[in-house]
């Protein structure tokens, strides 16, 4: 579809959803982005300090003007969101219906439940004026996790995690049985001898749960099997330690090592025909600050590259 | 000047790396022996003999390295000045001016808090840094991973502030002095994060559920920091033989090894600190590539 076909409003639809997805790296988009972050920095701010009490009553004035209008504009921002993400699908836009693919997946997504949970509570409040407002405050909390939507790093976190989320499950599987284990035997053995501890298997979970946390799980036991097992657990702690960091590095320097083949393949693709275009030099930078690779490593690569072609010609 | 930069393995500047070294060392020792009463008390006057003169001998090292970092630079390349700007404002600069300049501050001011002197003496031990490649590398490799730290700590960020909003609202009723506000128990999830204990145990069911999954995510945030470093490391390593490869496929394309070839080779290896046995079997792989 060209750009000339669109209605005023399609264009200015897709112009909102360019801004505020920010895919189109511009500076308006980038300006919208700071905006919000630093507001939602600010809200956050000032839930910590509205719950001193002095402060809260000092400037409750103040706190309830900035709450009101930063509900003001996350509504602004959740409308305009909701309206543009229409545009996300244009190439679908004759049939019917297509806007509210884009919706739908922007308003289920977790981005948009944070959205949406963390500006309603202030509407509910003016609603039914009897709510507890703790839990309003709890709600207006989740505002932080807007930010994310602006950590691209954290995503790669995630994305690494995700990876090797096999290990990880295995991980969990074998605390979760030795739980299980470890807190019925303590409460047989020592059920008796410390009723007030460990009265039931449940209360031995704590028990269990808070020596694999800190090492140190509030009680001394008072029999020597108790002992041998308190020994034994706490061993166990340092062993899931040890092997959550040796995943959690796997998965890293896999992610690391796959972005480099990836970015080697394209370099390959990019080197094959001998000419390196202005278009292709382009698409390699964005690849290079995508996945957040230096300098030098991207010389390294494109040398070793060069290097095997050379090789392969003489060959 | 490469007596100074140790750039060239001379036994001069090898010599004066050590004399730097234990100079240091013996400075440091004094400063904290210098803390206790008794041990000051006896021997002032040989610690006060002491400090002059190592600050007498720092005060050298300093004024030396700023005259012959001048000759770092030819006159083409900016100058003489170019070098020494250069080392005066690089941590190193800095760390060797403040590190020398209280004594004497004190001379001229003699009323300042000697403690913060004394504080700023201790400076000196970061001299040692600069023969510590180690660390260097260190920082190169927390460096290259910074958008992965930056994210940890945002992690960090969202549980602490999560963790004692939570806490506040569950317990902030029965426990006010504790958790009356969410800074105070801003603190309380951080002793916990960090140690996996709070200094307050949780009365509310819900406190103490609350308190469980933010010691539980105190080891995941301690896993994923150490799984960041680790895989750093790692990276590192493997982009230094990357790069030591490619500079070895470049000696091995004419077919002959010369002298200054060799020569270059060796300060790469030294420079990237691989083992022998590392750089033998990449020639290894290297050789038979280049007979077919």
């Amino acid at each position: 579809m060209s750009a000339t076909s669109l209605s005023t409003y399609a264009r200015l639809q897709k112009r909102t959803y360019e801004i505020l997805d920010g895919s189109v790296a511009d500076r308006s988009s980038r300006v919208c982005e700071i905006f919000i972050a630093l507001l939602v920095v600010a809200n956050v701010v000032s839930i910590i300090l509205e719950s001193v009490h002095s402060l809260h009553e000092a400037f409750e004035y103040e706190f309830h003007i900035f709450d009101t209008f930063s509900v003001v504009v996350f509504s602004i921002e959740y409308v305009l969101r909701v309206w543009s993400y229409g545009a996300k699908y244009t190439h679908a836009a004759q049939e019917k219906g297509s806007a509210w693919k884009g919706r739908k997946e922007y308003l289920f997504s977790v981005f948009g439940l944070v959205d949406f949970f963390s500006t309603v509570p202030f509407y509910l409040q003016l609603l039914f004026p009897g709510a507890d407002l703790r839990v309003l405050r709890m709600f207006r909390l989740l505002r932080i996790f807007k930010l994310s939507r602006y950590n691209s790093a954290m995503e790669d976190m995630f994305e690494a995690i995700k990876s090797e989320r096999d290990s990880f499950s295995s991980a969990l599987f074998l605390l979760l049985i030795s739980c299980l284990l470890f807190s019925s035997l303590i409460y047989i053995i020592e059920g008796h001898d410390q009723p007030e501890v460990f009265r039931s298997i449940p209360a031995a979970m704590h028990w269990f749960i808070l020596t694999i946390i800190a090492g140190w799980g509030n009680v001394d036991p008072v029999t020597y099997l108790g002992t041998v097992l308190v020994v034994v657990t706490q061993i166990l702690a340092i062993a899931l330690a040890a092997i959550l960091t040796g995943v959690v590095a796997t998965a890293y320097t896999a992610q690391v090592q796959r972005r480099e083949s990836l970015y080697e393949m394209e370099v390959r693709e990019v080197l094959a025909d001998g000419v390196v275009t202005e278009e292709e030099q382009l698409k390699l930078k964005a690849l290079q600050a995508k996945f957040g690779m230096s300098n030098e490593q991207v010389e390294a690569i494109a040398l070793q590259v060069q290097a095997e072609k050379a090789a392969k010609d003489a060959s | 000047m490469e007596v100074l930069d140790g750039s060239p393995n001379h036994a001069v500047s090898r010599y004066v790396e050590w004399l730097i070294t234990v100079v240091v060392l013996f400075n440091c020792s004094a400063v904290i022996l210098d803390s206790i009463p008794e041990v000051h008390a006896d021997y002032k006057d040989f610690f006060h003999e002491l400090e002059f003169w190592s600050v007498m001998f720092f005060t050298l090292e300093y004024v030396l390295r700023v005259w012959s970092l001048g000759a770092k630079f030819s006159k083409e390349e900016g100058g003489a000045w170019r070098g020494r700007r250069g080392y005066m404002f690089s941590p190193f600069g800095l760390i060797d001016f403040f590190a020398t300049m209280p004594f004497y501050m004190h001379v001229f001011f003699p009323s300042l808090d000697l403690r913060i002197l004394r504080v700023l003496r201790l400076l000196r031990i970061l001299k040692l840094s600069k023969y510590n490649t180690a660390l260097q590398d260190l920082f190169a490799a927390v460096h290259s991973e910074r958008r992965a730290f930056g994210s940890a700590a945002f992690l960090l960020l969202i549980v602490t502030i999560v963790s004692a909003s939570l806490m506040h609202f569950a317990e902030g009723h029965e426990q006010p002095e504790a958790f009356g506000s969410i800074p105070h128990a801003i603190y309380w999830s951080i002793v916990t994060i960090t140690s996996g204990y709070g200094n307050v145990e949780p009365v509310t069911k819900a406190g103490e559920v609350i308190a469980l999954l933010t010691g539980f995510l105190g080891v995941c945030m301690a896993a994923i920091m150490t799984g960041i470093v680790a895989s750093a490391f790692s990276n590192q390593m493997s982009r230094k033989k990357a790069a030591f490869q490619s500079q070895l496929r470049k000696v091995f394309e004419d077919g002959v090894v010369s002298d200054a070839e060799k020569d270059s080779l060796k300060r790469l290896q030294s420079q990237y600190r691989l083992s022998d046995a590392q750089v033998q079997a990449m020639m290894d792989e290297m050789n038979p590539n280049k007979k077919d």
